[in-house]
């Protein structure tokens, strides 16, 4: 298993069915019309590496992640996490990745954060001291243990992510796919999360850390690789090292020529 | 992975410590049951004991009347809790959360509304035990094995239904027909407060159609009428037959919406 990449994609493709009103529904029935999500996506990221997947908003790499996470089919191609076909096992896949959901909500908001822990690592299946142990160990590395017996719905912005990320590495799955996870972070907490993935998940625990975003100065700093994805496709991809080697200005000119579109911006800097 | 009593026990425990945080709902809905069994005690007066509609269930129409709401809001609950459980996750945004763990979806399905089916059970059990301590209620010589056998069939019955509510929220969001036509109809042709005997024959078809009918017959004539196993084989058919076209149609159902869902792309939409 050591010699296959942690994430394979071959020839991907999804399109999602077009919603449509009453008129046209009476009018055209049988009319099915789809918008492509991905397009014939190809992709290997390798062990612990740090994988980011830049694009602007509606690029497909939500949907990407989704189909890691086997929340989505694919329509076409196939897609493997740690050897296993996402579509055909999905119940392998999805013990073999951590999907921190972004969405704050997905939480219980009435309950701890300890709590919520407890409650999602008896789904993983860890039980009694073992379970116990595990939630105070991941509380303690997302920086949470003072804060772990407070109710969700007082956490800050910040915290809520830490504790999604806590919730992604119950199972210690090798693989963790992250969605945005700096989006409406203030530039400390969204600098603790960076940290957080890139120096503890993938440096010291060497996890696999897949990461979509559109921010362009975190992908230059934190990746080792990087792929562009626009419109369904992968525009541009390869070692960040040669990506954006010449800093953030060369990843720039390089992603706005693979996309087309002027830019993504850079958070990091505080410019567009 | 072998997931045992823990996972139940997890769903229970978190709705439990979600509930202790609602600290009056507990008491509002004691309060809700001594008031309807308070209402159908003063109603019962205005019904002559022993009607001819009543006989078949002991005579007594406050009995009657408490004992189709208790069941008929336990039924409902078993009809649409599934549903309620699916469409809540989607509407607080749970849901995707619960489906990239390790457990299969219907495992999250039924964990998620163990505590309200359990709570609606308690809920069953504290209307009658209300009615018996401070109305009245007039129970018969209780047949164990009718009740066993009318209480399972209609379970598996209603959970049925309930599989087939929560496919079509999956799929569709909101708008559940199931809910819509056996929740409305049933309260109106079911028998929940009066003998289906009292309607017009010509509407009366629509009462046999509806499991509900079977339930609370089949349940009245155990608790109320002293009536013997055999006396109930009728409602026992009816239920066994509804089970065994409901039971696998809600599976089949459930397992292409889920695909569906997964298709679309709006498994957590909502």
């Amino acid at each position: 298993m050591n010699g296959t990449p942690a994430i394979l994609v071959e020839r991907l493709v999804k399109r999602y069915p077009v919603v449509r009103g009453f008129r046209e529904l009476v009018l055209r029935p049988f009319d099915r019309r789809t918008v492509t999500a991905l397009d014939g996506i190809d992709l290997e990221v390798g062990r612990g590496r740090v994988f980011c997947l830049l694009g602007p908003n509606g690029a497909g790499k939500t949907t990407l992640l989704k189909i890691l996470a086997t929340l989505v089919l694919p329509d076409g191609g196939r897609a493997l996490v740690e050897g296993h076909d996402v579509a055909r096992k999905p119940g392998r896949a999805k013990a073999a990745v951590g999907f921190a959901v972004g969405d704050e909500r997905s939480f219980y908001w009435r309950l701890t954060g300890r709590q919520n822990l407890e409650f999602f690592a008896a789904l993983y299946g860890l039980r009694g001291g073992d379970r116990d142990r595990r939630v105070s160990e991941l509380l303690r590395l997302a920086g949470l243990d003072e804060a772990a017996d407070l109710r969700f719905n007082g956490y800050s912005t910040g915290m809520r992510q830490m504790l999604s990320f806590a919730r992604a590495l119950l199972a210690d799955a090798a693989i963790l796919l992250v969605d945005e996870p700096t989006r409406s972070l203030d530039p400390q907490a969204a600098d603790r999360v960076r940290s957080f993935l890139r120096d503890e998940l993938a440096g010291r625990q060497g996890k696999t850390v897949l990461w979509a975003t559109h921010d362009l100065g975190e992908a230059a700093d934190r990746a080792d690789d990087i792929a562009v994805i626009s419109r369904g496709r992968i525009r541009l991809s390869g070692p960040a090292a040669s990506l954006a080697g010449g800093g953030r200005a060369a990843l720039r000119r390089a992603y706005e020529q693979a996309v087309g579109d002027p830019v993504v911006a850079d958070k990091s800097r505080g410019t567009p | 992975m072998g997931w045992g009593a823990a996972v139940p026990a997890a769903f229970l425990k978190r709705d439990l410590r979600e509930a202790l945080t609602y600290k009056f709902s507990f008491v509002s809905s004691v309060v809700g049951i001594f008031l309807s069994s308070a209402t159908f005690y003063f109603v019962a007066k205005l019904v002559p004991p022993g009607a001819p509609s009543l006989g078949p269930f002991g005579g007594d129409y406050f009995s009657f009347a408490v004992v189709g709401v208790a069941f008929a809001g336990l039924l409902g609950m078993f009809q649409e809790g599934l549903a309620s459980v699916v469409r809540g996750a989607q509407l607080s945004g749970t849901l995707e959360a619960l489906l990239v763990t390790p457990l299969p979806v219907p495992a999250i399905l039924f964990g998620s509304s163990l505590y309200s089916l359990l709570f609606q059970i308690i809920r069953t059990a504290l209307h009658l035990g209300v009615a018996l301590a401070f109305f009245g209620l007039s129970l018969g010589r209780i047949d164990l094995a009718g009740v066993a056998a009318v209480g399972l069939l209609t379970v598996v019955c209603f959970l049925s239904v309930g599989v087939l509510s929560a496919s079509f929220i999956l799929v569709y969001k909101t708008g559940n027909p199931f809910s819509w036509v056996l929740g409305t109809v049933s309260g109106l042709l079911g028998g929940v407060v009066f003998p289906i005997a009292l309607l017009p024959s010509w509407i009366r078809w629509v009462s046999s159609l509806l499991p509900i009918t079977y339930a609370l017959d089949g349940m009245r004539k155990c608790l109320l009428a002293s009536a013997p196993f055999h006396e109930v084989l009728p409602d026992v058919a009816a239920l066994a037959a509804f089970d065994a076209v409901l039971l696998p149609l809600s599976l089949v159902a459930f397992r292409l919406a889920v695909r569906k869902a997964k298709k679309d792309g709006t498994l957590s939409h909502y």
